[in-house]
C-alpha cells in the first residue's frame, strides 16, 4: 500500500486489493482453518452458510480463456459459467468445501453437470428458484428447496444450521444490504472520489468478505465520504445495468472520458441489495427459511426474475432521473439470451425518456475493449 | 484556413483537407489500415495533392479505429461522430446514416441541423461487416472491389448464414464444391450482409432519408440488398468512403 494515503483513500485501496485478489482471500480463509463455500451467481442464500459458521465466497469467474471448461460448456455460452467451471477444473477454487449453484437460466443446467463431471472434489449444492412468482405453492416449493441446501451444507461441512443463528444472519445481511445502498447515495455526491473502478471495487469486495466485516468497512467510508464537500460533477454521468461492468478497463475508459457512475442495477453490485430480506406478517412468514425464501418473490426488474409487467427499462429511467444520469449503460453480457430479451425494452423506455442507451459487449475471456471505447466516446461527444 | 481529417480505418485510411470547411482541396484513400504505412501515406498524399505543407494545415484531426495511434496531430473524435458530421455535409437530407466498416457496422440517427441524436453499434463480430466480404471474396478469389459487379450477373440468390463469418465461409466453400454461379454466390453474400446489418439499423429505428457511409458503400450489390431489407432507398454519395475524414477536417475546423 502507497505511504501517507488520507483514511478514505487507505480504506478504498484495501477493498480495491480484496476484489482483485479473491484467490488471496481464499487462501486466508483456509489457512486461518475457516470452511469456505463458493457461492454461484445470483441470488444464493449465503444466509445459510453465515447461519452455519463457514465463510461464503462469491464466484464469479474471471479474465481467462477456457480451455479445459470446453469439454463441457460450449463456446457460445455465457464467460461467467465458462470461467468458473475453468477455474473449478483446474484447481483454482481447490480448497472451497462445496459450491452452491442457483438454476437462474438454461446455462445453469448444463454447468451443474460439467461441475458435477468435471469437478468432483467440490461438491456441488444446486436449488432451483421458481419462476412463476404469483403461484401460491411458490414460496413453499423455494422453502422446500433452501431445505435441501441447509440439509447438503450440513452434510458436505459437517455443521449444524439452526433457525436461531439463521435469524442473526438474515440481521447481518440486511444490515450488510443497507450500507450498500448508503455508500451507493453518497458515493454519488463524491465522483470526484468514487471513480467508476473505485464503485466496482467497493461493491464487487463484498463478494469475498464476511458481511459484518464488508458492512462495517463501507459505513465507515460513508463517514468519511459524507465528512468532505460535495464535489458537483461536470461530465456527464450514467447508469449501469446488466450482469457485471467488468473487465474493469471498461470502466476506467468511463473515468477517461470523463463519465461517472451515479447508479447500478447490476447483477454483480446493487441488484442483490436492492431488496431487503422481509420480516413477515404471519408467524409462519416470520421463520427464518421463509423470510428468505419470500425475499426471492420481492425482487424486481431483474432479467432472470420472470415478471408479468416488465419494470426493468421504467425502473432505470426513474433511477437516472433520480440521480441526474445523462444515459444508461447496457452491458450485455455475450450470449446471454435473458438479459437481450430485456434490451429492446429498455431503450425503448430510455428513448421515450429522453436518455441515451449505450449497449456494451461484455466479455470476460477477451481484453480488447476497442469498440467500447468508441462507443463510450461517441457517447459523450453526442451534442458537439 | 486549412484543415485536415484523417480516417485510420482497420482495412484502409482516408485523409481529406478542406479549405474553411467547405472546399474539398485533396482527397486520397490507402487501402491499407492502422498499424500499417497506410496512416502516414495518406496523410502524405493529400499533402501533395494539395500542394501544400504540413505547416500549413491549421488543425488535423483523426478518427476511425486507429486513431490513437498516429502522432503527427492535433486531436481525436471517435468515428461515429464523423460519420455523422461528414454525411451530413455530403447529403443534408439524410437522418440515417449505416457505416459499414472493415470490422465495425453502425448505424447512426441525426436531428434536421445533423446533430448526432442515436446511435447502434455490432457487436465482436465480424459478420455482416467489410471484412465479411473480404473472407468470402478470398474464399471465391475475386477482389473485393469486383463483388459489386460480380453480382449484377446473379440469376438467383444463394442462401448464405450471417451468424457467424466461419460457418458462412464453410458455407460458401460448400456451395463452390456443388458448384453454383459465383454471381449467384455473391448475390447470397451481399443478401447475407444486408440482412444482418438491417437488424442493426432496426434496433436504432429507420427514418428517412438512409444514406449508406464507408467504403461498402461503393459496393452497388450491398446497397441494392441493403435497400430491399429496409424496404426503402439508400442513397449512396460518391464520396461515401470519405465521410469519416470529412466529418473529421469539419470537427477540426469548428475547434479552430
Amino acid at each position: 500500500m502507497p505511504d501517507a494515503m488520507p483514511e478514505l483513500e487507505e480504506m478504498l485501496f484495501e477493498l480495491g486489493e480484496v476484489a482483485s485478489h479473491p484467490r488471496r482471500m481464499l487462501r486466508q480463509y483456509l489457512a486461518a482453518g475457516k470452511k469456505v463455500v463458493g457461492c454461484m451467481p445470483v441470488y444464493t442464500p449465503e444466509e445459510l452458510a453465515h447461519a452455519g459458521g463457514m465463510t461464503p465466497m462469491g464466484l464469479w469467474g474471471g479474465q481467462v480463456t477456457p480451455s479445459l471448461a470446453g469439454k463441457y460448456n460450449p463456446v457460445f455460452t455465457c464467460s461467467i459459467m465458462r470461467s468458473c467451471l475453468e477455474y473449478g477444473m483446474s484447481g483454482v477454487y481447490d480448497g472451497l468445501g462445496c459450491v452452491m449453484m442457483p438454476m437462474l437460466c438454461d446455462t445453469f443446467r448444463g454447468m451443474s453437470a460439467g461441475w458435477r463431471a468435471g469437478v468432483k472434489a467440490i461438491p456441488l449444492v444446486p436449488f432451483i428458484h421458481p419462476q412463476n412468482r404469483t403461484d401460491p405453492g411458490a414460496p413453499a416449493f423455494l422453502t422446500e428447496e433452501y431445505r435441501v441446501v441447509r440439509a447438503l451444507l450440513e452434510k458436505h461441512m459437517h455443521c449444524e444450521i439452526t433457525d436461531e443463528a439463521l435469524e442473526k444472519s438474515i440481521e447481518v445481511y440486511n444490515a450488510h444490504s443497507a450500507a450498500m445502498r448508503s455508500f451507493a447515495s453518497a458515493a454519488n455526491e463524491h465522483l470526484d472520489v468514487i471513480t467508476p473502478a473505485i464503485r466496482h471495487h467497493v461493491f464487487k469486495s463484498a463478494l469475498f468478505m464476511p458481511k459484518e466485516e464488508h458492512a462495517a468497512r463501507v459505513l465507515a467510508i460513508v463517514r468519511e465520504l459524507r465528512k468532505r464537500p460535495t464535489h458537483v460533477w461536470k461530465g456527464k454521468k450514467v447508469i449501469l445495468t446488466g450482469i457485471t461492468a467488468e473487465p474493469e478497463a471498461l470502466l476506467n475508459v468511463l473515468a477517461e472520458n470523463g463519465v461517472a457512475v451515479t447508479g447500478d442495477d447490476l447483477a454483480q453490485e446493487s441488484r442483490q441489495y436492492r431488496t431487503p430480506i422481509p420480516e413477515g406478517g404471519s408467524p409462519m412468514e416470520r421463520l427464518p427459511m421463509e423470510r428468505l425464501a419470500r425475499q426471492w418473490f420481492d425482487r424486481r426488474g431483474c432479467s432472470m426474475a420472470h415478471e408479468t409487467r416488465a419494470a426493468r427499462g421504467r425502473m432505470l429511467t426513474d433511477m437516472a432521473k433520480e440521480t441526474g444520469a445523462d444515459g444508461i449503460v447496457v452491458c450485455l453480457m455475450r450470449f446471454c439470451d435473458v438479459e437481450e430479451y430485456d434490451y429492446p425494452m429498455i431503450a425503448a423506455e430510455a428513448e421515450k425518456a429522453g436518455l441515451h442507451c449505450l449497449c456494451l459487449d461484455i466479455d470476460q475471456s477477451t481484453r480488447d475493449n476497442g469498440q467500447s471505447r468508441t462507443k463510450i466516446q461517441s457517447f459523450v461527444e453526442m451534442g458537439m | 484556413m486549412l484543415t485536415m481529417g484523417l480516417d485510420i480505418g482497420s482495412t484502409a485510411c482516408k485523409s481529406i483537407i478542406l479549405r474553411d470547411g467547405e472546399q474539398i482541396l485533396a482527397r486520397s484513400v490507402v487501402p491499407l489500415g492502422t498499424g500499417t504505412v497506410g496512416p502516414r501515406k495518406a496523410f502524405g498524399e493529400a499533402l501533395d495533392l494539395a500542394g501544400v505543407a504540413r505547416s500549413e494545415i491549421d488543425r488535423i484531426l483523426l478518427t476511425g479505429y486507429g486513431r490513437f495511434s498516429f502522432d503527427d496531430a492535433d486531436g481525436q473524435m471517435s468515428e461515429v461522430s464523423c460519420h455523422a458530421r461528414g454525411i451530413y455535409f455530403l447529403l443534408p437530407s439524410v437522418r440515417t446514416v449505416v457505416d459499414i466498416g472493415g470490422q465495425d457496422v453502425k448505424a447512426l440517427r441525426l436531428s434536421e441541423k445533423g446533430a448526432l441524436e442515436n446511435f447502434v453499434m455490432n457487436d465482436k463480430c465480424a459478420a455482416g461487416t467489410g471484412r465479411f466480404l473480404g473472407v468470402m471474396a478470398g474464399v471465391m478469389n475475386v477482389k473485393t472491389e469486383d463483388l459489386g459487379a460480380l453480382s449484377e450477373g446473379a440469376t438467383e440468390e444463394v442462401s448464405i448464414s450471417n451468424t457467424c463469418t466461419v460457418f458462412a465461409e464453410s458455407e460458401v466453400i460448400s456451395r463452390l464444391s456443388a458448384g453454383v454461379r459465383l454471381a449467384d454466390l455473391t448475390a447470397g453474400i451481399h443478401a447475407s450482409v444486408a440482412k444482418r446489418v438491417a437488424s442493426l439499423v432496426f434496433r436504432g429505428g429507420v427514418v428517412r432519408d438512409v444514406a449508406l457511409s464507408g467504403g461498402v458503400a461503393l459496393n452497388r450489390g450491398v446497397v441494392r440488398a441493403l435497400a430491399r431489407e429496409l424496404k426503402i432507398d439508400v442513397l449512396v454519395h460518391p464520396d461515401c468512403q470519405m465521410a469519416g475524414a470529412i466529418g473529421a477536417a469539419l470537427f477540426a475546423r469548428q475547434q479552430l
